[in-house]
């Protein structure tokens, strides 16, 4: 089953935040719990994990893109 | 809470000590204080030729780390005390109110009149005395700053980034230039920097039984982290956001126009311009050339012989 991943809203002001990095690449398993992606915001690097084992299937945005909260990040194939 | 002391002031072992305690202590709150010989840190995603001065670093012999949280890039030496404080995060809202809180009163305890400033700086009248970033990683929060006690002012303004040129269009977090001031010559009492560090200590871990050496386990552990990664190209150089350089100016009298791209800090379609050089040769050798300062060097020896030093100043 697909599963799209959004961005959690990080705190009560948070307007925005910039995809720092991608921690999985298309393709790869990860498990509940492992790493995905980093968002900074504020001066925070927030490391965003997996809420569910599966496949990450698409990267939805690229590195460096600013993203608001709900904003779709990725794609999840789960069982 | 408790601490666990680094002795180091080797930058490499100290930011590596940190993320170690940060991901492997993970029953414990922990604050820690620590000291690096000079060094610059830039933050998690900032792209580094854009922040640093490399001309000026080499000159002083100053290396360049990059660091796990967010934010700009700041200037170490001995003379400034860095703190972390590593506890629990439940759900994602981290907030610098409850780390700056508690580090703002241990400053009081030490009698330093310092107070809260935009989101995360501390400043004494209008000036900084701290810089603050985090990390929230794995249901634990890295919150850590700096603390200028009595450091070397002309060198950290010297490596700032004030003035570096425009020449470089990159995404990632750009650096906030703000006017800074020592704690020292602010305090009613005037103290060494050991002391200031006991006393912040005394607030933030009174329990003597709590402050504690660090095992052979921690210290393998932070070395291993400080050659893998911190030490890596790929680290501090490779983990640079995509960018593209476009620059002209003088080359031994010569006007010269210095183009390419750079992605996971290697270049692609370099372009050098100018009658003192090579141009065919220098997009082979720089094509696929990484953004390293010793490699870089060494292609500008080749390329442009007695101007080597000035092409690579503005290469980087």
């Amino acid at each position: 089953m697909e599963k799209q991943l959004s961005l959690p809203r990080l705190r009560a002001e948070m307007t925005s935040g910039v995809l720092c990095a991608w921690l999985k690449e298309e393709g790869e398993p990860v498990a509940a719990g492992e790493p995905l992606y980093e968002i900074e915001t504020d001066k925070v690097v927030n490391q965003i994990e997996a809420p569910e084992p599966g496949v990450l299937k698409k990267q939805l945005r690229e590195e460096g893109d600013e993203l608001t909260p709900g904003a779709p990040v990725a794609i999840l194939e789960t069982e | 809470m408790i601490t666990i002391y680094s002795h180091s002031t080797d930058p490499y072992y100290n930011l590596a000590f940190e993320e170690y305690i940060f991901t492997a202590l993970r029953e414990e709150d922990v604050f820690l204080l620590w000291r690096n010989r000079p060094c610059v840190v830039v933050g998690s995603y900032q792209n580094i030729c854009r922040e640093v001065r490399f001309p000026a670093l080499r000159q002083r012999g100053v290396p360049v780390l990059r660091r796990i949280s967010g934010g700009g890039t700041v200037y170490h030496d001995p003379g400034n005390v860095n703190y972390s404080l590593i506890t629990r995060q439940e759900s994602g809202g981290a907030d610098y109110g409850p780390g700056l809180s508690l580090i703002l009163e241990a400053l009081g305890a030490a009698g330093v009149p310092a107070r809260r400033d935009r989101t995360s700086d501390l400043v004494i009248g209008t000036e900084k005395i701290s810089g603050n970033a985090q990390r929230v990683a794995g249901g634990r929060l890295l919150h850590h700053g700096t603390l200028l006690f009595d450091a070397d002012l002309e060198a950290l303004e010297e490596l700032s980034v004030r003035g570096k040129g425009g020449h470089i269009r990159s995404r990632g977090t750009p650096s906030v230039v703000r006017a800074v001031t020592n704690i020292r010559p602010h305090l009613a009492e005037d103290m060494t920097i050991e002391a200031f560090q006991e006393r912040l200590l005394d607030y933030m871990v009174p329990d003597a039984a709590c402050r504690l050496e660090p095992t052979a386990e921690h210290a393998a552990a932070a070395a291993r982290l400080a050659e893998e990664k911190y030490h890596s190209w790929e680290w501090t150089w490779g983990k640079t956001p995509a960018f593209t350089c476009h620059r002209s100016g003088i080359l031994g009298g010569e006007p010269v126009t210095i183009s390419y791209q750079a992605r996971k800090g290697v270049l692609s379609a370099p372009r050098i311009d100018s009658p003192l050089i090579d141009g065919g040769r220098a997009a082979a050798l720089l094509d696929g050339a990484r953004l390293d300062p010793a490699e870089l060097e060494d292609v500008c020896r080749i390329l442009a012989g007695e101007h080597a030093a000035a092409l690579w100043e503005m290469l980087l």
